[in-house]
């Protein structure tokens, strides 16, 4: 009972910080139209911001936080852009172009911190790592608890902006036609642009958290890269609730079969689930977008 | 009292051309119909005067302002609208929100509150349901919601791509009184439709296109009075079109 009380609560607190990225992808889905291959190239290379503003400047985990914010907001700025107009382009298939655009960058990425930084795997200091509170036999990981707090906020801002600002009105009619959102006075290449610096950012930051949980190395960005991917399926593409939901429940199936199973099952286990999900409700489990 | 004058727009889709240079002169309070068989680039026109093709070449100014090759959020900012064919609502966003959309153009967001609230007592059938989502409303509902949006900006001109496609006879009607009435509060239309029937009473100016060219521009008049004319670019529409004039 204990081990199983445990098991949810390592796979809840580790779900909200997927689902902190999950959103971004699929808002990134729903206004650009792109798979965001290079998602879990965002995540790894939060997670090496936080380590070398450790090893440099021996500052913690957390203060990494808003830099990664900054860092990884500036970079999702400029890249916007470049995937809107391959997305965008008269050439042939834009929709193939953009996906082999977002997958040829996580490959640059991954490729670039396997060449500077090497296979080493690296963790990430913080002032909270290994203290533990004791509620009866459930050990609660303090630094896993404050990870997750720090992804609802970021995930209740999002709604924020979405359901209660002009602009989320603006990114939500956007996601569901962009060239009537364009006739309506939106610029969709720069709220396109916003979104994907947005997104990156959020990402960016979800990567310190588990770079601080579990740690680091290039070879595990797609690992990431697949987390969200199966979270937007089991969502359906574009689905931002439906993320939310799908992130707690996968992270409850990985963290579930892991402890029961063995976690070399847990890749198996979860495309089986995406298989189900794809035959018996090909729309995501929600059945329903933004 | 403005004028909307295209001039000489060519433009397509890709590498094909679909509109080989037409000119257009709309005046605001009256309604400019655009005519012709389908596939002879009236709505690609349209959306090159909107803004949303770009004009290979040619040129629109509303007045003395040069509109050509601005993107179409700009357009939309000097009071020119467009509504796509159907009406284009965004369905999963609520009544209320798909307004708010139509004044996303205007800075002040209190405006645009307060235009909604204006509006909607012209459109009691919206103001009973505005936080339902707008693709749950009947298809003459999305227009009536299509149309009320475009005025929140409260622009000068309206482009309409077949306002009556899709709807059932009677809304046919009852949309395109909502257009004629839009005319009274001095806003230029310009309608592309395929109801000649209907909308031919209405227009006080027209053009008819075929093969992406302007094959006649005049008044209906004009119109009523080539026989010939109506035979071969109205069709079989030709009789009930001249039954409506006389």
């Amino acid at each position: 009972m204990d081990l199983l009380l445990q098991t949810l609560l390592n796979g809840i607190l580790i779900g909200g910080i997927i689902a902190s990225f999950s959103i971004g992808f699929q808002l990134t889905f729903g206004v650009l139209h792109v798979i965001d291959f290079a998602v879990g190239a965002w995540v790894v290379l939060g997670g090496y911001l936080a380590y070398w503003m450790s090893t440099l400047l021996g500052v913690g985990g957390f203060v990494s936080l808003p830099v990664a914010f900054v860092v990884f907001g500036a970079i999702g700025y400029l890249i916007g852009p470049v995937i809107y107009r391959v997305r965008n382009s008269r050439y042939a298939r834009p929709e193939l172009m953009a996906l082999a655009l977002t997958f040829g960058l996580f490959t640059l990425l991954r490729g670039g911190a396997l060449t500077l930084w090497g296979f080493n795997t690296r963790s990430v200091p913080t002032a909270l790592s290994g203290e533990s509170l004791m509620i009866g036999s459930v050990t609660v990981p303090l630094l896993r608890v404050v990870a997750f707090a720090f992804a609802c906020a970021v995930a209740a801002a999002l709604f924020l902006i979405l359901y209660r600002t002009r602009y989320g009105l603006a990114i939500r009619a956007t996601a569901e036609n962009r060239h009537n959102a364009g006739l309506m006075g939106v610029d969709v290449q720069r709220l396109s642009a916003n979104v994907y610096g947005l997104y990156a950012a959020v990402t960016g930051m979800a990567g310190v958290l588990m770079a601080a949980i579990y740690s680091v190395n290039p070879e595990i960005g797609l690992r990431y890269t697949l987390f969200a991917f199966f979270v937007a399926v089991l969502a359906g593409l574009g689905s931002v609730g439906g993320a939310i939901l799908a992130a707690l429940l996968f992270g409850i199936m990985e963290s579930v079969v892991a402890t029961y199973v063995g976690s070399s099952y847990s890749h198996l286990a979860i495309f089986a689930t995406l298989y189900l999900v794809l035959l018996v409700s090909p729309r995501g489990i929600l059945q329903r977008g933004l | 009292m403005s004028r909307l004058i295209a001039s000489d727009i060519v433009t397509g889709y890709g590498k094909q051309e679909i509109v080989h240079g037409v000119s257009l002169t709309a005046d605001s309070g009256e309604i400019t119909c655009i005519f012709g068989p389908n596939g002879c680039g009236k709505s690609t026109l349209l959306k090159a005067i909107a803004g949303a093709l770009p004009a290979w070449r040619g040129e629109v100014r509303i007045d003395e302002r040069a509109l050509s090759n601005l993107p179409a959020h700009m357009i939309v900012r000097h009071g020119l609208v467009m509504m796509p064919q159907g009406g284009g609502v965004f369905p999963r966003l609520t009544v209320l929100e798909n307004l708010r959309m139509g004044g996303y153009a205007v800075v002040d967001g209190r405006l645009v509150e307060q235009r909604i609230e204006t509006l909607l007592e012209e459109y009691p059938s919206l103001k009973r349901r505005t936080t339902v989502a707008a693709g749950s409303l009947s298809g003459g509902e999305q227009m009536m919601l299509a149309l009320a949006r475009a005025l929140v900006s409260e622009p000068r001109f309206i482009l309409l791509d077949e306002p009556s496609a899709g709807l059932s006879p009677a809304l046919v009607s009852q949309t395109l009184e909502r257009v004629q009435a839009l005319t009274r509060h001095g806003i230029g239309i310009v309608m592309v439709e395929q109801n000649i029937r209907e909308a031919l009473p209405m227009a006080d100016r027209l053009y008819i296109l075929a093969a992406g060219e302007t094959r006649f521009e005049g008044t209906p008049q004009d119109v009523r009075d080539d026989a010939q004319l109506m035979e071969i670019y109205m069709g079989q529409d030709s009789a009930s079109a001249t039954d409506a004039l006389s």
